[in-house]
């Protein structure tokens, strides 16, 4: 217990120290890069959180990350409401949202969340490019969203300070029983079922909880960039999330938060020079990981069979 | 209070092939053996009373209450669990908290005292994988116990134990029995399981062929040519 608690005081000090860092160089493109850091880092540690200990790959992250861009681009350009109070909104509607999704696809024991996830975000950006005139939207997005902080430097203050409210909260969880429980599912759903863990309920408020944090960290990048686009339902932000918690170590949470530094400001600092193949880079990098260090991964997925609960 | 099963009229088929059929016994004692020859049905009977999978017909009573329609997490709630023939730990949890998972589900089981009664105590600690195999087959069995349950369907608790490691798992479950735990036992090893039982249900090619005390069971001729039978043929 004594060491696993140290684990959580270290990554606190990485984030503090990453802040003095900014402060120090003072360079307004690293500092827009811990920023974007800090952001994926709680994506990444809730998609690790829900699918790194259950074994259910949620596809569906850059959804959840999206309809909290989204809700906060509305509730701010149209209503004029303080950031603070849409982020609260978001994770609102991530936790409701997320539930009403796993509900019906995690009784079902199989790659059909799985599948499904993949669509999400997909959908919703065909909704909303589909719709945007008849949802009066002021372009395809919302523009001129009020920012979390006056300068660059604070909003990464206050998004690290988010993350080390989600890191404490889902750390807890993760060494709770609750966390224990998500790991026998990973491990042999079928053999906690037949002594009698009701697994679907775990599952699905694990995955409920994630979509939250998601949700929330899509309002603070719409409000860091002051937009909220279709862009938010792109590949990026599932991508780079999961490159993070592998990189991290899968199951481990805290691994997240090195992890996202490195990973997101060398593709910040690579973009420079290559551009959109970025992406292209950290994917192949992401699936040869993948392969390479968690074969385990892929069995879990294709060993699960199709059953009702 | 001492829970008691019985089984009415069991009968399964897998793919038109009859492997359980018109299966019926009434636990008189608080720790039966249920025995056969390989193939007879036994983990097939397992299965149905722990509601793993569906009899197609039959009802399952525990302390006279009909069970049939239950789901394995009902099961568990109401006191009943059961052991894989093939050790099945969470491999990425310790020994302890292939234990610690069940907390709840039935009340609170005392972990500390399920590790020292199954021997387990000193490898609370390490992942499934280190342990040795006869560890694995008690580790099993004290999964079974972290359910805090009133009965435990074993099956095949001694397999591919030596005769050492079988005589100190029979002494354990003796003490498991003592503390007022009902129990079935599949077991193939007959002289560790007549130690253990009061009585004996044996099933042959999915059909039930005797039902008595151990002393009967030798003395029974059906029952000998059938194991006969079963190890020649
Ligand atoms: N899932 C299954 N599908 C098809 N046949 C099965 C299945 N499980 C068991 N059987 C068959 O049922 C019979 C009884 O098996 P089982 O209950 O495992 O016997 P025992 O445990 O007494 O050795 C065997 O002939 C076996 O091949
Ligand atoms: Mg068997």
């Amino acid at each position: 217990m004594y060491v696993k608690l140290n684990g959580l005081i270290y990554s606190a000090v990485i984030i503090l120290a990453m802040l003095l860092f900014s402060k120090l160089v003072s360079s307004p493109f690293l500092t827009l890069s811990l920023v974007l850091a800090t952001i994926y880092m709680g994506l990444a540690m809730a998609w690790d959180f829900s699918s790194g200990l259950t074994g259910y790959i949620n596809f569906g992250v850059s959804f959840f990350f999206g309809i909290g861009a989204f809700l906060t681009g509305f509730l701010s350009f149209v209503h004029h409401i303080p950031i603070g109070l849409t982020i609260l909104a978001d994770l609102a509607l991530g936790i409701s949202t997320g539930a009403l999704f796993s509900v019906p696809t995690l009784r079902l024991r199989g790659p059909f969340f799985t599948l499904l996830s993949l669509l999400l975000p997909y959908i919703a950006s065909s909704f909303i490019l589909s719709f945007w005139t008849v949802l009066g939207l002021p372009t395809i997005g919302y523009y001129n969203i009020g920012r979390l902080a006056p300068s660059t430097f604070d909003e990464l203050v206050l998004v690290s300070l988010f993350d080390l409210i989600i890191l404490a909260t889902l750390y807890a969880l993760y060494r709770s029983h609750f966390g224990l429980v998500l790991r026998s599912i990973r491990d042999d759903e079928e053999a906690a079922l037949n002594l009698g863990i009701r697994t679907f309920r775990y599952k699905a408020l694990a995955f409920s909880i994630a979509a939250g944090v998601m949700a929330a960290m899509g309002g603070a990048y719409s409000s860091v960039s002051t937009f909220a686009g279709i862009d938010a339902f792109g590949l990026t932000f599932l991508l780079f999330p999961m490159l993070i918690a592998i990189v991290g170590g899968v199951k481990r949470i805290l691994g997240s938060v090195p992890a996202s530094y490195l990973v997101i400001v060398l593709s910040q600092y690579l973009n420079l020079y290559i551009g959109s193949a970025t992406l292209v880079v950290f994917a192949t990098l992401a699936i040869a990981l993948v392969l390479i260090t968690q074969p385990m991964f892929l069995q879990t997925f294709l060993r699960r069979r199709i059953k009702f609960e | 209070m001492t829970m008691l099963l019985s089984v009415k009229d069991i009968t399964k088929s897998w793919g038109g092939n009859r492997v359980l059929d018109r299966i019926s016994f009434e636990m008189k004692a608080d720790t039966i053996g249920l025995v056969g020859p390989n193939g007879a049905g036994k983990s097939t009977l397992l299965n149905i009373i722990a509601g793993i999978i569906r009899a197609d017909r039959g009802e399952v009573y525990i302390s006279g209450r009909n069970v049939t329609a239950l789901s394995a997490q009902q099961l568990v709630r109401i006191g009943l669990t059961k052991t894989n023939q093939i050790p099945r730990p969470f491999r990425t949890l310790t020994v302890r908290e292939n234990l610690e998972v069940f907390s709840g589900l039935r009340g609170r089981a005392d972990v500390e005292s399920i590790l020292h009664m199954t021997g387990l105590y000193e490898y609370r600690d390490i992942y499934p994988q280190a342990l040795p195999f006869g560890h694995l087959k008690r580790l099993e069995l004290a999964k079974a116990l972290a359910c805090n349950p009133g009965i435990v369907l074993l099956d095949e608790p001694l397999g591919g134990l030596s005769s050492n490691e079988a005589k100190t798992l029979i002494k354990t479950l003796k003490d498991i029995r003592k503390s007022g735990v009902s129990m079935i036992v599949v077991e193939h090893r007959l002289w560790e399981l007549f130690s253990l039982v009061d009585e004996v249900v044996a099933l042959d090619r999915g059909k039930k062929i005797f039902q008595g005390t151990p002393e009967q069971f030798q003395a029974d001729r059906a029952v000998a040519e059938a194991y006969i039978g079963g190890t020649e043929g």
